[in-house]
């Protein structure tokens, strides 16, 4: 009797914390704390993703600002890219996200539907300096009418290759696709090859197809507004042209990659520090990391890639990086000022430099360009774009679930599990009925 | 004269009310609540719903139970797994198994060979031993070195999917120390009579393991079936770490399954359904071993 009554409590009370824990989803404005115009002593959590380059530079920013607000103090997170999406989700759904974050692009589609993801940065204007930005790039962190981020930079994804590797071997650096078709065969006589390209959580593989297709068709893969604008033909073009990729050896295939370099990023492959592989699709904002590895060789930026009549449109351009803050936060007075000082201060910005792209905003812009600092080759692949028309890359391109049936594409094609008409015919249904289903 | 029938008395320092006991067994029950049974009702209340992060979740009855078994990846990771566990189970029992007869024998300092074999079970699941391991396995790795030094040709181990799930099975074949612990506790359990008894009427090595170690091992060897076809149908960790769930989704668990619509494309709703379908296949063969056992465990 009494273990009866002992099991009905427990179903009860794990019912009702169920039904307590479902309605207590979703998020409201009116749980959010508000900004009380003072600065008060606290410790701040701040999470970022990357390479050692930019951790080295956010830990010496980060000294700065306690010594300039020692009464704020600033807690770091920071890891490499892979994984930090799932971990954040899992901080974000048990509302124990870091006060302020770098997020991507894409995330707002899904974590900030309606805009109440993140902190309406609308509120904290008596902190934040908005002057340095553009509206358009301002837009790019709205959701409905909240500003729930701030870009960081404005960064294409561009070439960068290995400059000793190809004048050891008397290689050109490419201008034009035909060149790096060219290319392949030059590499192959010294068991190389000029470019990689992967599957993995950047889907670089992809990337390049969709850029090829695009400059050839003047269309856009997906737009702004998440339709998708290729047809099943088009997809077809751009898996033919990654096949003729690893055909004509500029790549490895998806098996050899993997067989090589097991699970790994290229910046961590011994293939990539060795010289084997000698140039990589990267975001400008990004590419420090494979700087970094290179011990006895150095990168170049490459030009960007064009067709035969020259025309290099096609290209893509998008926030790489913002910041934005949580909803959860209970200092968001604290947390504005901290990120004012990321995207404002001078001396913050001569510190960080380029580790997070050239920055967007001009007041950290004209302080690098004053210091003369704005250099290297995450600068000249950013110069370079400018020189093209790039097209601004759609927040839905880079969604997950997308990477994923891009990258299972790429692979059947790779192993020979599919022709490239199968294949594209699966993809392009695939992508349009996920676009249709979160649109 | 004294009297040792006296009771000894005991003081206990927490208290000797009725509600003692409880009191000391309330951080269990209120980290199985909120940890166990709290985790467990709420996904299957969400189950039926579409939830995402940060939204509110909307029922829709099983709508995902429907979607998953239309799902060709449902049934790609399924297959991969039970693979995985017919792979894994029976190779790292017999492993243990061996291991623990061997390390039964009474020879001095037997007691430093049995802490040495138990090592990899407590670096297993450290994740830089994990990643170590991956390195092991590349085409220029130690493994291919060595096999190449004895002459077999190279192995691609991480581009074709069965290669790609020995690595993990291996890994977790290395960790057999909880295993063969249960199984060496068993071997000392057997009475020594019975092996006296059948040396003298004759019979050697092979008849004593097959006649009697091994019908004396039988409920060992039900109790390690059972846990390690639990944890096998569950793992996570050493594929998502090593190979990624490739190559062709070819070491794509369900566990990753469940992770990844959780994490990576928010659907949580999905991925509670999925853990709920996970949940009752391990029971129902839990089940059926169980009872295709009872006969064989009674004897």
């Amino acid at each position: 009797m009494k273990y009866s009554k002992f099991r009905k409590f427990t179903s009860l009370l794990s019912i009702s914390l169920s039904f307590i824990f479902i309605s207590s989803c979703g998020k409201t404005e009116e749980n959010k704390i508000l900004p009380d115009g003072s600065l008060d002593k606290c410790t701040l959590r701040f999470s970022w993703w990357g390479g050692d380059d930019r951790h080295d530079a956010t830990l010496k920013a980060i000294e700065l600002w306690n010594k300039k607000y020692p009464d704020i103090k600033i807690e770091a997170e920071y890891g490499g890219w892979d994984g930090w999406t799932e971990k954040l989700n899992t901080q974000i759904s048990g509302d124990t996200a870091p006060d302020i974050m770098q997020i991507n692009y894409d995330w707002l589609i899904n974590l900030s539907k309606d805009g109440l993801g993140f902190y309406d940065l609308n509120n904290l204007k008596d902190y934040i300096d908005l002057s340095g930005y553009d509206n358009e790039i301002l837009s790019f962190g709205m959701r409905e009418d909240k500003l729930n981020a701030i870009t960081i930079s404005m960064s294409g994804r561009g070439l960068f290759f290995n400059k000793d590797i190809y004048s050891e071997i008397d290689a050109e650096i490419p201008e034009s696709w035909k060149d790096l078709i060219y290319l392949g065969n030059k590499f192959k006589e010294y068991e190389k090859y000029p470019l990689d390209l992967d599957i993995q959580s950047g889907a670089s593989a992809w990337y390049l197809s969709v850029v090829y297709v695009q400059q050839m068709t003047g269309k856009q893969f997906i737009t702004m507004e998440g339709e998708l604008g290729f047809t099943s033909d088009d997809i077809k073009t751009a898996l033919d042209f990654y096949k003729s990729l690893e055909d004509n050896h500029v790549i490895r295939s998806v098996k050899t990659r993997a067989e090589q370099d097991g699970n790994s990023a290229l910046y961590q492959s011994p293939k990539f520090i060795d010289g084997t592989i000698a140039g990589v699709l990267e975001w400008g904002s990004a590419v420090g990391k494979y700087e970094n590895v290179l011990k006895n060789s150095s990168l170049v930026a490459g030009h960007y890639l064009k067709s035969s009549d020259g025309n290099s449109s096609g290209w893509m351009i998008k926030p790489s990086l913002m910041y934005a803050i949580s909803d959860d936060t209970k200092y968001p007075d604290e947390a504005g000022a901290f990120l004012d000082f990321l995207l404002n201060d001078e001396e913050c910005a001569e510190i960080l430099g380029t580790s997070r792209g050239i920055p967007a905003n001009r007041n950290a812009y004209n302080a690098l360009e004053s210091s003369g600092k704005l250099c290297g080759i995450s600068y000249d692949s950013s110069e370079y774009l400018g020189k093209t028309d790039p097209v601004t890359l759609s927040p839905y391109f880079e969604l997950s679930q997308l990477k994923e049936y891009y990258n299972t594409a790429i692979e059947k094609v790779s192993y020979g599990i599919l022709t490239t008409q199968e294949a594209s015919e699966e993809l392009f249904d695939n992508v349009k009925k996920y676009l249709e289903r979160i649109r | 004269m004294k009297n040792n029938n006296k009771i000894k008395k005991y003081h206990n320092p927490v208290g000797e009310s009725k509600y003692t006991g409880l009191f000391l067994v309330m951080p269990f029950i209120v980290g199985f609540f909120l940890l166990q049974i709290y985790p467990f009702v709420v996904s299957f209340v969400l189950s039926f719903t579409k939830f995402s992060i940060n939204d509110t979740p909307e029922f829709i009855g099983f709508k995902n139970f429907k979607m998953l078994f239309s799902d060709s990846d449902f049934w790609k990771a399924f297959f991969v797994t039970f693979k995985y566990v017919i792979m894994l189970v029976p190779l790292k029992i017999a492993v243990s198994l061996l291991t623990a007869l061997m390390l039964s024998t009474r020879i001095k300092g037997m007691g430093f060979f049995r802490t040495l074999y138990y090592i990899p079970s407590i670096l297993g699941s450290n994740i830089a031993i994990v990643i170590m391991w991956s390195f092991l396995f590349t085409s220029e790795g130690l493994v291919n070195q060595v096999l190449d030094a004895v002459g077999i040709s190279k192995i691609g181990w991480y581009g074709e999917e069965t290669p790609a799930m020995w690595i993990i099975v291996f890994l977790r074949v290395w960790e057999f120390g909880s295993t063969m612990i249960i199984f060496l506790s068993a071997i000392n359990d057997i009475p020594r009579e019975l092996y006296d008894s059948a040396r003298t009427d004759g019979a050697g090595n092979i008849k004593t393991f097959f006649y009697i170690t091994l019908p004396m091992l039988k409920n060992a060897i039900f109790l390690n079936l059972i846990l390690q076809m639990i944890t096998a149908f569950q793992e996570f960790n050493a594929p998502f770490l090593i190979t990624g769930g490739n190559p062709l989704k070819g070491t794509y668990t369900v566990a990753m399954m469940i992770y990844d619509e959780s994490f990576k494309y928010y659907n949580i709703g999905y991925a509670s359904a999925l853990s709920w379908v996970l949940f009752v296949v391990i029971s129902l063969l839990a089940l059926l071993i169980f009872k295709f056992t009872k006969k064989i465990r009674s004897d």
